[in-house]
């Protein structure tokens, strides 16, 4: 049977009855059986009766035999060779040592390669050999170079995607006999937590057992700030509080002062005792954000003496810092319209919150008993220090400052003043108790006002038409349609204003800019201002010199197909201004991303405005990197698509936190370039350098999982390497030699029935 | 000295002391002015009544107003000039036409204020019914409604429990609502008729049955509109709060 080149055998039936065919024959062969049984129950002597039920059962199967023609079937097989996969951790966790003093756990790896390479390449025998490294992904590698070292720089340790890939991977189709692991067990992918079930079904999935060779065995002296848990964008002025987790080992009773810092500024701080036994802290750090804006912010811990990794004592994040509502505080120096229309509009707008002070009685009037009253005395204190700290903009409406000398009012000015140049808004509205009028001139709020105020030029009493100026033609304040022509248009078509407090237009230079002017009032031989911006510090101001701009609203509105929207869009696009509000700033800077490894470039996103507001196509654009000392570190350049919008990509130079300014053409000519900031962080550590640990544990899990065999280094050598069996494939020729057509097995049939009916006979069962 | 003479000196006193108000020289545009509605029927049932609620406006608050009230048709452009628009009459009045309703409505839609008085007593009848279908007419989506005691109409500036007027037909005013503010009240009590004070300081009318009080009532409730109409709801500002429940309690 073994000639010819065949390897195995294995038994066939060659009958051409279908198989329901021979099942009814064998049903036949046994109803013969149990007719003979059923016959002989009357026979006393047993010898004959199993005498004669043997012959009738050897019969029966001596038929079915011929009838199912049975045949040896000759097989020539062959045996695969399935694969071994050896796979070398090369995540940057492998530059730390074995044991602490002890080489890096990369060398110990190469070391172990170099020993074992033979005996590994012995297992080519049972199975072919695949060198691969891993980290975050897998990669074939050459065994010459691993014995010599891999660099290990991934940033992300994956075991159980890798030995995914090589078990699904091959183009021959082969099956993963066996995987050789050989690595620290920092994985921070899908086994970060363990061996969870469902890792496990997955490992089990594979059909091999994966030998672990564990590298590194004592976890490093290190202090990291693991996680941190903040939002992605906070509400200016109210209490954040951001929760950094610690993760120390090696520690014994030593503080650690652990800051938040925003851009260089320590803002929040708290100190924790690492002890020693204890790994993980939550150390909650509170502040409020003061402005709004982008900031990458920093929470840093301290670095000890003799720690493995350093990088991984500080992480960045980026934070929004938004406004909830914008709160403007609005008061007024008497009851009037433009005081009543001004409140109406802000109390109607659900961003704003309004904190409204109006003067409804002054010292000359005389109202009856107080407390008949429901007025409240003049909160000065109240308005001009706690209200005035939190808002985002103050208006004063026809409010005069002298008749409130003896609330210590004059103390307060410098104070509004400052505010604005630390970052307020300030609007001022006419009247006979504003400007010049109010006695405004040489007092430190007309130091950051947008108008020369000078007291005693008066009022202009009679009808004027106010006229944009080209700088207000493209204003955000004053555009109130889509273009300069509609804004024009628009402005013309408005009723005439009675009354203009008289002041001048600051000179060049001051950062001030005059919007509306009243062309038939002049004063010293320019038309008076009516509407005029300031930047002024890092705040704004804002002077409207009529207390008449209601005419722009409810006046308006009289005649046929009028309506307030003027006055409506002047005033909310003159509060968004002030409070810089950032849907106004003609250019924008978005990174991609609000976090990128180190190595890693920042992609950035530029929208550009024209003065129409349109989409600034082709507009050249530039942008800088600027760390937290203030030194620009990265620039670009680029030019905006069709749709306004320029992409340009910058390499930060190593970890931290950076600003990101854009700067755009100039809005007008003449005028400074416009500039939009945002912020990015350059991660100063990826997972791997957060926890330095080794993980020897879960590689012999994994190991025992899989059944699998398990050693750790330093000191252990390879062990065993169990294989999973080879399938066994038939790849040649078959012969099927037939064995019922032998003369023998007919004769037994006839002989068994020969003697059947001779013993019958004898015995007399006719 | 007779009584005439004497009220004819105290009053000329009494302009001197208004005096050195109006030279603060505050602009006549800038000073708040009442429009008083013309129509078909007695408009104008008491000459002297704006006229004396203005001078007691600007004694009494810092509010600046300018001497008399200015009569308006309502149909005429100008009209928006005058946010604060006070309806009288006495008897039934012919109805508005459309396009002076039209202009009406506008008006009251944008911001606009308009005080109703009524100085003829009636109720359901005479000035009452006309008044009632003109505001029905007017405002259709905007019910005449009672005005609530806790409204800040009756703190917007004196702490008002009562009301006033020449006589108390109801004890309560009524008014319509626009986006949430009162745009119309009005008063059946003849507030007016309290505010009427002749060229030589006397008052016109009796006012039954509360007498001076409610005169005094009267001015407060003509002070507590205008200052509604010119700082709405303010009062109800959380910053007040606390003094209010204070004084009221």
């Amino acid at each position: 049977m073994g000639g010819g080149g065949f390897n195995a055998w294995r038994l066939a039936a060659l009958s051409p009855w279908p198989r329901w065919a021979l099942g009814l024959l064998a049903l036949a062969a046994l109803a013969a059986v149990l007719l003979a049984w059923r016959g002989l129950r009357g026979e006393p002597r047993p010898g004959r009766r199993a005498a004669l039920l043997a012959l009738r059962a050897l019969s029966a199967a001596a038929a079915l035999f011929l009838l199912a023609e049975p045949a040896v079937q000759l097989l020539q097989t062959a045996r695969v060779k399935n694969r071994l996969a050896i796979l070398v951790d090369t995540s940057r966790s492998m530059r730390f040592p074995v044991e602490p003093g002890g080489p890096s756990r990369a060398e110990a790896a190469a070391a172990f390669l170099r020993a074992h390479r033979a005996a590994l390449e012995a297992l080519g025998d049972r199975a072919t050999l695949e060198w691969h490294t891993f980290d975050r992904d897998v990669a074939p590698a050459d065994p010459a170079a691993l014995a010599r070292g891999a660099e290990p720089r991934g940033g992300r340790t994956d075991l159980l995607s890798a030995l995914r890939a090589v078990g699904a991977g091959s183009a021959s189709g082969r099956r993963l006999a066996g995987a050789v692991v050989i690595s620290d067990g920092a994985d921070n992918a899908a086994l970060a937590d363990g061996l969870t079930p469902a890792a496990r079904a997955a490992l089990r999935e594979l059909h091999a057992p994966v030998t672990a060779v564990a590298v590194g065995r004592d976890a490093p002296k290190d202090l990291a700030v693991e996680r941190v848990a903040v939002d992605d964008f906070a509400f200016v002025r109210n209490t954040l509080t951001v929760e950094a987790t610690l993760h120390a080992r090696g520690f014994d009773g030593e503080p650690a002062q652990v800051t938040l810092r925003r851009e260089g500024q320590v803002v929040a701080s708290a100190t924790v005792r690492l002890e020693a036994g204890k790994e993980r802290y939550v150390v909650p750090l509170s502040f409020a954000p003061d402005t709004t804006g982008t900031f990458v912010f920093t929470v840093q811990a301290p670095v000890f003496p003799g720690e493995a990794v350093v990088e991984n004592n500080a992480r960045s994040f980026v934070l929004r810092v938004i406004r909830d509502r914008v709160r403007v505080l609005l008061v007024a120096g008497r009851p009037s319209w433009d005081e009543r229309f001004l409140r109406g509009l802000l109390k109607q707008d659900p961003n704003v919150d309004l904190i409204s002070f109006f003067i409804l009685r002054t010292a000359n009037d005389r109202s009856g008993p107080q407390d008949e009253l429901s007025l409240i005395p003049f909160p000065v204190n109240e308005i001009f220090g706690d209200q005035l700290r939190i808002s985002d903009a103050v208006i004063f409406d026809d409010f005069g400052w002298e008749p409130y000398r003896s609330f210590g009012m004059e103390a307060y000015l410098p104070r509004i003043r400052d505010y604005v140049r630390a970052g307020g808004a300030f609007a001022m509205v006419g009247g006979e108790q504003s400007f010049g009028e109010g006695r405004y001139g040489g007092t430190p709020l007309a130091d950051v006002l947008p108008v020369e105020v000078v007291d005693g030029l008066g009022m202009a009493e009679e009808e004027f038409r106010p006229r944009l100026t080209p700088e207000g033609r493209r204003h955000p304040v004053t555009g109130l349609a889509g273009g300069e022509a509609q804004s024009d248009a628009a402005w013309a078509a408005l009723p005439p204003l009675p009354l203009l407090n008289r002041t001048r237009a600051l000179p060049p230079g001051s950062g001030a800019q005059v919007l509306l002017e009243a062309p038939s009032v002049p004063v010293m031989g320019r038309p008076a201002p009516v509407v005029a911006v300031r930047e002024v510090g890092a705040g704004r101001t804002l002077a409207v010199t009529t207390d008449s701009s209601w005419f722009w609203g409810f006046l308006a509105a009289e005649k046929e197909g009028g309506n307030a929207r003027a006055y409506q869009r002047f005033w909310s696009n003159a509060l968004r201004w002030l409070v810089r509000d950032p849907s106004l700033t003609p250019i924008q800077v978005s990174p991609d991303r609000p976090a990128v490894e180190p190595g890693e470039a920042v992609g950035l996103s530029i929208q550009a405005r024209g003065a129409d507001w349109g989409p600034a196509a082709g507009a050249p654009v530039t942008a800088e990197l600027v760390g937290e000392d203030g030194k620009v570190v990265a620039r670009g350049q680029a030019a905006a698509g069709a749709d306004g919008v320029a992409r340009l990509s910058l390499l930060p130079p190593g970890p931290g936190a950076y600003r990101v300014v854009a700067t755009g053409p100039p809005a007008a000519p003449g005028a400074p370039p416009e500039q939009a900031s945002s912020a990015v962080a350059v991660r100063a550590s990826g997972p791997e350098d957060a926890d330095a640990a080794p993980r020897p544990e879960l590689l012999r899990a994994v190991a025992e999982a899989t059944g699998g065999a398990f050693t750790a280094l330093p000191s252990g050598g390879l062990p065993d390497v169990p294989l999973a069996d080879p399938e066994v494939v038939e790849v040649g020729r078959r012969k099927d030699v037939p064995i019922w057509d032998r003369a023998g097995f007919l004769l037994l049939l006839a002989a068994s029935l020969a003697g059947e009916w001779i013993l019958r006979r004898r015995w007399g069962y006719g | 000295m007779r009584r005439r003479t004497f009220l004819r000196w105290a009053s000329l006193g009494a302009g001197a002391l208004a005096l050195p108000r109006a030279a603060r020289a505050l602009p006549e545009t800038s000073r708040l002015t009442i429009g008083q509605l013309q129509h078909g029927g007695r408009w104008n049932p008491r000459p002297t009544a704006l006229r004396r609620l203005l001078w007691e406006l600007a004694a009494r608050t810092s509010i600046e107003t300018a001497p008399d009230g200015v009569a308006l048709r309502a149909g005429r452009p100008g009209l928006h000039r005058f946010p604060f628009l006070y309806l009288a009459g006495d008897g039934p009045l012919p109805p508005f036409t459309e396009p002076e309703r039209v202009a009406l409505r506008r008006h009251l839609q944008y911001g606009g204020f308009l005080l109703v008085d009524s100085a003829d007593g009636s109720d359901g009848a005479g000035f009452d019914a006309s008044a009632r279908r003109e505001l029905a007419a007017l405002l259709p989506g905007s019910p005449v409604l009672r005005i609530a005691r806790e409204h800040v109409l009756y703190k917007s500036f004196y702490l008002l429990d009562h009301q006033g007027g020449r006589v108390l037909v109801k004890p309560w005013l009524e008014g319509q609502v626009v986006d949430g503010r009162l745009a119309v009240v009005y008063s059946q009590n003849d507030l007016g008729g309290a505010w009427a004070r002749g060229a030589l300081g006397d008052w016109e009318y009796e006012c039954t049955p509360g007498g001076e009080a409610q005169r005094e009532t009267a001015f407060r409730l003509g002070v507590n509109a205008a200052m509604y109409a010119l700082c709405t709801d303010y009062k109800d500002d959380a910053v007040h709060l606390p003094f209010i429940l204070k004084r009221r309690s």
